[in-house]
């Protein structure tokens, strides 16, 4: 597998796409039965059992203008282990209902789940030849690797390539952008979030908020830290001086707010205390009924002489 | 017994070792006591500060008889050096021992009406002794006593400041409470003193005890000098028997509380001469004449809350003083103190009164909130904890069980229980 396309085409993929794929991965993996097997019993079995991932596989489909391609939507197909294929009838059905649908949408290829592109997906990749003379190959890698920044998708092309004098098809690696429309992206960013769709309770809006606040902020940190750390060893002399990215840093931060003044001061560390008073309040509240629920309990267990006859219902 | 000690020379270096030499010790224990005028000699071959175990369990052996006054003297000697030199784990291995020898200290003390001296070693005791600053030990109690007997407060406040989690005894808390509540009032800490006396009064006890009686007398009292005011009713996490046999017991505490909520001064100061006797036998007259000077701030304060400017001479007559000059320095001690707002116009002699001037935009009142966050944080914690033991203690859980209202038979389930046939 070579490491670079030379087709020249550029693929587009829409968001959509890499949900679904997700989705229907984690679906299928919740679905399977976990291993019963405790830690005794894997020992005396003397083999590990090792849970297989399971892949799981589909179509993608999508418009090609010119030399662009761009993949909008997919749907799930069942992977037939004795034919080593996919389900081709089945294939066959959709791809007549969509075209119903979106007359300009084309099978442009097929997707699956796995690290790393196998020898065996070359028969299926085959197998769809007819219908698209130069499929694509859609791998998305569920093992979430949490050092890892972009995507875990990537898009394989086919080319014959001369191998020991042998012509051999091979799967060769393409670069994409992702493309969105505003429906879609606000779609799909309901649906990654799981936000609460009916507004929820007050509490879990602002827990959701809050959350989202902080792990914005939290990436803020980061790069920021990584600017600062940049920036420290290029005044050692460590890094060698670039004046293009010193420029565009004492850009940004020409871009902070300049307000340093009095009242400002004034009126921003009395909202600040009025919410640490909220929050004080609030752990006072929380505190006090944690102790009254405490001292009910105590003067159950030990008052001698505590009031007997039924407890009223909480209302 | 030279056996003995030689033992425990050897034995005194590991922690494997002394757990090995405290079964021995142990075992000698009797034997210890049996010959405890012959063993001083045999405590100098002994160093305390490699051999404390040893020298605790010959120490208590020999202190265990009458001690006469010369003997004390050089007890208390011996036993401030060991308390000062001694390895706190091996000490914390035989905690009574321990315990027992510091009181005999104490009494020795006493004995030779020398509070003072007793006052550093105990404290230096306690702190070998606990196990956590929040553990309150059996010499607590012990080291407030000598701290009031010899009237060096200041020492004692260091203690007083650590918050108390867990208990030995429950008489250890009374003691501690009532005594710190009394060391509270002479530094006129009057905010300290209320909670250290309300803790006392709300322990939880099955029987009213003498500690928690006299504890409400001053109570009242404190309450009366620092809110203005005192509750009639004790907050629901008293015990039952508290709050209803304390009040009966403290009958002209009551009454005198209750006449000074009526506001007048002169009915006050004659109930409280009609009853002096009463509150002298109970060493409370000095509270009790501060309660009754506190009945001027009482109204000076409530003065605030209808006027915003008033003269000196008004005030002197609303408030049943005898001239402005006396009402000026009243009000001046009051500002001090930081207990109203205020400014004094000398020139014409009036009084205005202001607005509590914090604004709440300082980042010193972002600290103490922020700080008051983390301990309420710490607190919530720990009640939690709390909370979940209770539920799963086989008390409340059988009277929990026995109460609960049945709504179907499914409710019928097995929760442990009394059959009364």
């Amino acid at each position: 597998m070579a490491s670079s396309s030379s087709s020249g085409l550029t693929f587009k993929l829409h968001p959509l796409v890499i949900v679904n794929i997700s989705d229907h991965y984690t679906r299928v993996k919740s679905q399977t039965n976990p291993p019963p097997l405790t830690s005794t019993s894997a020992t005396v079995n003397g083999v590990e059992h090792q849970q297989q991932a399971p892949r799981v596989y589909g179509c993608v489909i999508g418009v090609q203008r010119g030399r662009t391609v761009e993949i909008f939507n997919s749907f799930e197909l069942l992977y037939d282990p004795s034919t080593h294929s996919l389900d081709r009838p089945f294939l066959e059905k959709k791809q007549e209902l969509y075209k119903k649908v979106f007359p300009h949408f084309y099978i442009l290829g097929w997707y699956s789940t796995g690290s790393d592109a196998q020898e065996s997906d070359m028969h299926i990749h085959k197998a769809l030849m007819d219908i698209n003379e130069s499929p694509l190959y859609v791998l998305l890698n569920p093992t979430i690797n949490p050092a890892q920044k972009d995507l875990p998708v990537t898009i394989y092309e086919s080319e014959l390539h001369v191998i020991d004098g042998i012509p051999q098809l091979i799967f060769v690696r393409s670069s994409y952008t992702i493309e969105t429309v505003e429906a879609e992206r606000i779609s799909v960013d309901h649906v990654a979030h799981l936000k609460p769709s009916d507004g929820g309770s007050a509490a879990t809006q602002l827990a959701a908020h809050l959350t989202g606040i902080h792990s914005a902020i939290k990436m803020l940190n980061s790069r920021i830290r990584v600017l600062h750390h940049y920036l420290v060893g290029m005044q050692k002399g460590d890094i060698p001086c670039e004046n293009s990215l010193l420029r565009q840093v004492s850009s940004l931060l020409r871009r902070l707010p300049a307000i340093e003044s009095e009242k400002f001061q004034d009126d921003f560390l009395m909202e600040y205390n009025d919410t640490l008073l909220i929050t004080y309040l609030a752990m006072f509240t929380n505190c006090s009924s944690t102790m009254n629920e405490l001292v009910d309990k105590f003067n159950t267990a030990y008052d001698r002489h505590s009031r007997r006859g039924g407890r009223t219902a909480f209302i | 017994m030279e056996g003995l000690v030689t033992q425990i020379q050897g034995l005194s270096g590991t922690a494997s070792d002394v757990l090995s030499l405290q079964n021995l010790l142990k075992q000698a224990d009797d034997s210890l006591h049996a010959e405890s005028t012959r063993l001083p000699p045999f405590l100098d071959q002994l160093d305390p500060s490699k051999h404390s175990l040893g020298y605790l369990y010959f120490l208590e052996a020999c202190t265990a008889g009458p001690v006469t006054r010369e003997q004390a003297s050089s007890f208390v000697l011996t036993i401030a050096r060991f308390i000062s030199s001694c390895v706190a784990e091996q000490i914390r291995l035989a905690p009574d021992k321990f315990i027992s020898v510091c009181k005999r200290f104490k009494d020795q003390v006493l004995l030779l009406e020398e509070p003072l001296r007793g006052v550093a070693p105990m404290l230096t005791a306690i702190r070998k002794l606990q196990l956590s600053s929040e553990h309150l030990t059996a010499l607590h109690p012990e080291f407030l006593l000598l701290c009031l007997l010899s009237k060096c407060y200041k020492t004692a406040l260091s203690i007083l400041e650590e918050d108390i989690f867990e208990v030995d005894q429950p008489r250890d808390l009374f003691l501690y409470c009532y005594y710190g509540g009394m060391i509270s009032i002479g530094q006129k800490q009057f905010r300290k003193a209320l909670e250290l006396l309300h803790n006392v009064v709300t322990a939880p006890m099955s029987t009213v005890n003498a500690i928690a009686v006299e504890a409400f007398k001053k109570y009242i009292l404190v309450s009366l000098i620092h809110h203005g005011q005192f509750p009639t009713n004790l907050p629901k996490y008293a015990s039952s028997g508290a709050q209803r046999n304390l009040k009966t017991l403290c009958q002209p505490y009551v009454e005198l509380a209750s006449s000074y909520s009526n506001g007048k001064i002169a009915d006050l100061e004659m109930y409280v001469e009609a009853n002096k006797d009463k509150f002298e036998s109970d060493n409370n007259l000095g509270l009790v004449k501060q309660a009754v000077s506190s009945m001027y701030k009482r109204n000076i304060q409530r003065l605030t809350q209808t006027y915003l400017t008033l003269s000196l001479q008004d005030i002197a007559n609303r408030v049943q003083l005898n001239s402005p000059k006396e009402a000026e320095m009243h009000v001046l001690q009051m500002i001090k103190d930081g207990e109203i707002y205020a400014t004094i116009n000398q020139k014409d002699g009036m009084v205005r009164f202001l607005e509590d001037p914090e604004q709440y935009k300082t980042c010193e009142m972002i600290e103490r909130i922020d700080s008051s966050i983390q301990r309420l944080m710490t607190v919530s914690k720990k009640l939690n904890v709390m909370d979940e033991l209770m539920s799963c203690d086989p008390l409340y859980l059988a009277k929990a069980g026995r109460e609960r209202q049945r709504f179907d038979f499914d409710d019928f389930d097995n929760v442990p229980q009394r059959y009364n046939i």
